[in-house]
């Protein structure tokens, strides 16, 4: 009888976490809570309002009218279930500002904080709490295969070809902000969960206030079965790339060739190198400053020969930023600048003694950098280079002098450009110098055009390391030749001296 | 029964090795490689003498050796040893010497030891004696207080949080892969062991005001004495004292 119990209790304890439990919320106890952490970013009121958010994007959420974008109740639901709201407050929004609360607040503090938000937008109980999922097919390849053909029939219009959220047209919410369509190859920016499971919930409920629809509504000529949801739930699964993401390496490893270095991003050649991922950052050190990022990361490879080095840099961008093009004008709700990346390097200082600040460098610590810029409607991709001691005190200097070179291409959501340089120039004090078996520091910064980067507003990487990889050489395997024999010779030495003993 | 002097040193020495890169193999913060072989130097010197200390202690750690190599009729064990003790050496060798992968470590001073005095506002500030003339009103003028922390929170969230983090955890939406990462302020082991003028000077001069021992300067903290006003920093300060439960390190209190 006392085991029975004991089941019991163990039973309701497992059971609890998942139970909607809002109505043993407390609201006032809540309002308290929100009164204290949430009012920052969501307004005094609830409207989102916050003396935050005007720098955020996404915008804090309006909880007043109960639109709440990410949920698990059917499309024809208005109100999300009370686990939802449980669920973004405990687990926050990944790529977002809204960072989870579960080691700040408990279960019910968190459960009061749902009691809150509902009588806040005065929610009534929903129907339905959850969507159908029926039976969830094995992500084999059949499935992915069909996932395709429907993803590019009815998704890639925002999503893009590939999936890496290059719209071809301009997003906003019912707010009337603009958003930008998820990038599916970068499955850790997910907001709520990149197992085709929640993928599959996403592409059933839309993601209500914007314009990703329910893809579960009778209504719409879209309409996707739960088969279909499910293919399409395992081919935007099976986009996900895990190299994009940055593990925390600061070294970019350039391997060495004995052939000429490429000029094209498509060169097979670029197999040899590995791929280095870096997050990127949003320029707020200086005015003028940029909030609200396009761009999270990128990726880079290099190789070099016994003339010169090539780096290919890489980075997701929703968009071709042309200025005077017409459809890019259209997508960025203006006249967009040029796209651009730039490389740094600290040149005329000792990288042991102390690095330069990233930030351009500095009065008695300079850096060069190769900036490279897109193409507009009336000019072609143009690079150069710069010689820079801190943001006000900058000279051009001849690309072609130095032997810079730089191809770019745009192609379904992806930038990548190759730049090139001999390992040594004639200016050895403003030109950074490559060689076999070296390391220097160096530093990338990216422009969003589309997204107005320009001058200073940009996204940017701090010091990491480029390492012109040597050849093991035969030096190393003579050296530890010459140890083994050492070696066995002493203990010889040694052995007859102990018999002799 | 007990295990083999020999293997017993080799088993600690292992212990030992594991201990010093574990925290590069669980938490991402590899001890640098030169400290590494440092200190297990140290940790073997340690090992010997205290499995020699006594002579049965001796006899159990060289005794299997010696018998190895003067007792007959184990030469196939003896040669294999040899051996291996050589291809050992060889292989440590070309480890050392062959390409290695790794960025290398800068050292930098974390927290550094602030100047007497700060020029800024056009005044020249003493930091040994500065305190933040707005904390006397938590007594004199609670309502006032309280309304400047909410004033110093609003600033926070207009300026500090995109990297700082509405938790005030150090980990914003912002501060993604930078290195070294925002300070966190919640807890016990940052703010509350600092005094209110030692915030002023970091948050008004910023990384590129970091004294030469933190160099490389790669803090992204501005200068804020460009963008908030004095009363304005001396309000942030109040709030990430009151908003975390911390209360400033104080000299007076400590001298006195």
């Amino acid at each position: 009888m006392k085991r029975g119990a004991a089941f019991l209790m163990v039973l309701v304890l497992l059971l609890l976490p998942g139970m909607p439990r809002a109505e043993a919320g407390d609201p006032a106890r809540g309002r308290r809570i929100y009164e204290r952490l949430c009012w920052w970013c969501h307004g005094e009121d609830g409207f989102g309002d916050g003396p935050a958010s005007e720098y955020l994007s996404p915008p804090p959420r309006d909880l007043t009218d109960g639109t709440y974008k990410f949920r698990s109740t059917p499309f024809d639901e208005f109100f999300p279930g009370d686990d939802d709201i449980f669920r973004v407050i405990k687990h926050g929004l990944a790529g977002t500002a809204m960072p989870g609360w579960g080691d700040v607040l408990d279960d019910d503090g968190i459960w009061d904080l749902v009691a809150f938000l509902k009588e806040l937008a005065a929610m009534e109980p929903v129907g339905k709490a959850s969507v159908e999922y029926g039976a969830q097919p094995r992500p084999g390849r059949e499935s992915i295969e069909r996932g395709r053909e429907l993803f590019e029939d009815r998704c890639s219009e925002c999503h893009g070809m590939r999936g890496r959220g290059d719209t071809s047209k301009r997003l906003r919410d019912d707010w009337g902000f603009t958003t930008w369509p998820r990038n599916l190859t970068k499955g850790w920016t997910f907001r709520a969960g990149s197992t085709p499971r929640d993928i599959f919930r996403r592409i059933t409920t839309g993601i209500p206030g914007t314009q990703m629809p329910s893809f579960d509504d009778p209504t719409s000529r879209k309409r996707l079965d739960i088969g279909e949801r499910w293919d399409v739930a395992n081919y935007v699964a099976s986009l996900n790339a895990p190299y994009k993401e940055p593990k925390g390496e600061r070294l970019i490893r350039a391997v060495r060739v004995d052939t000429d270095l490429p000029e094209t991003v498509d060169d097979v050649l670029w197999e040899k190198a590995p791929y280095t991922s870096l997050y990127t950052t949003a320029q707020l050190v200086e005015d003028e400053r940029l909030y609200m990022p396009t761009i999270d990361s990128l990726s880079v490879k290099a190789l070099y020969n016994q003339r010169e080095l090539a780096l290919l840099v890489e980075w997701d961008d929703p968009t071709k930023s042309v200025p005077g093009d017409r459809k890019a004008r259209r997508i960025a709700g203006g006249e967009p600048f040029r796209d651009a990346m730039a490389v740094e390097f600290p040149v005329g200082t000792d990288p042991e003694e102390g690095l330069p600040y990233f930030g351009m460098g500095e009065s008695n610590a300079p850096v060069s950098i190769w900036h490279w810029r897109g193409e507009s409607a009336t000019g072609p991709q143009e690079i150069s280079l710069l010689y820079a001691r801190g943001p006000g005190d900058t000279v051009e200097r001849s690309a072609e002098d130095s032997g810079l070179f730089a191809r770019g291409e745009y192609r379904d959501g992806t930038w990548r450009v190759v730049v090139k340089r001999p390992l040594a120039t004639a200016d050895p004090s403003r030109d950074v110098q490559f060689k076999a078996g070296g390391t220097v520091p160096v530093a990338f910064a990216l422009w969003d055009g589309s997204n107005f980067d320009r001058g200073s507003k940009h996204v940017m990487t701090g010091w990491s390391w480029l390492r012109l990889e040597p050849e093991a050489g035969r030096g190393v395997f003579v050296w530890s030749a010459a140890v083994f024999v050492a070696v066995l010779v002493m203990e010889i030495i040694w052995m007859r001296s102990m018999k002799r003993g | 029964m007990r295990i083999p002097g020999p293997l017993q040193f080799a088993l600690l020495t292992i212990a030992a090795y594991l201990v010093l890169k574990a925290p590069g193999l669980v938490v991402q913060a590899p001890v640098p490689s030169s400290l590494v072989t440092l200190y297990m130097f140290f940790a073997v010197v340690v090992i010997l003498l205290a499995m020699t200390a006594t002579e049965a202690g001796t006899e159990r750690l060289f005794g299997p050796v010696r018998r190895l190599f003067a007792e007959p009729g184990r030469e196939r064990t003896r040669y294999t040893v040899v051996f291996a003790v050589a291809a050992a050496a060889a292989l440590i060798t070309y480890a050392n010497l062959r390409p290695s992968y790794e960025a290398p470590v800068l050292a930098r001073t974390v927290h550094p030891a602030p100047p007497r005095t700060m020029d800024a506002y056009g005044r020249t500030f003493d930091l040994s004696t500065l305190e933040n003339p707005l904390r006397r009103l938590e007594k004199d003028d609670p309502q006032r207080f309280e309304e400047y922390v909410r004033q110093g929170g609003t600033i926070y969230f207009r300026n500090c949080f995109f990297c700082h983090g509405p938790k005030l955890d150090g980990r914003g939406h912002l501060a993604k892969g930078l290195d070294p990462a925002p300070l966190p302020f919640a807890g016990t082991d940052t703010i509350a062991q600092l005094s209110e003028s030692y915030l002023f000077w970091r948050i008004v001069k910023g990384g590129r005001g970091l004294p030469e021992e933190s160099r490389p300067a790669l803090s992204s903290m501005p200068a804020w004495e460009g963008y908030l006003k004095e009363d304005e920093v001396w309000k942030v300060i109040l709030f990430l004292y009151e908003y975390t439960g911390n209360t400033p390190r104080r000299w007076k209190e400590e001298k006195g």
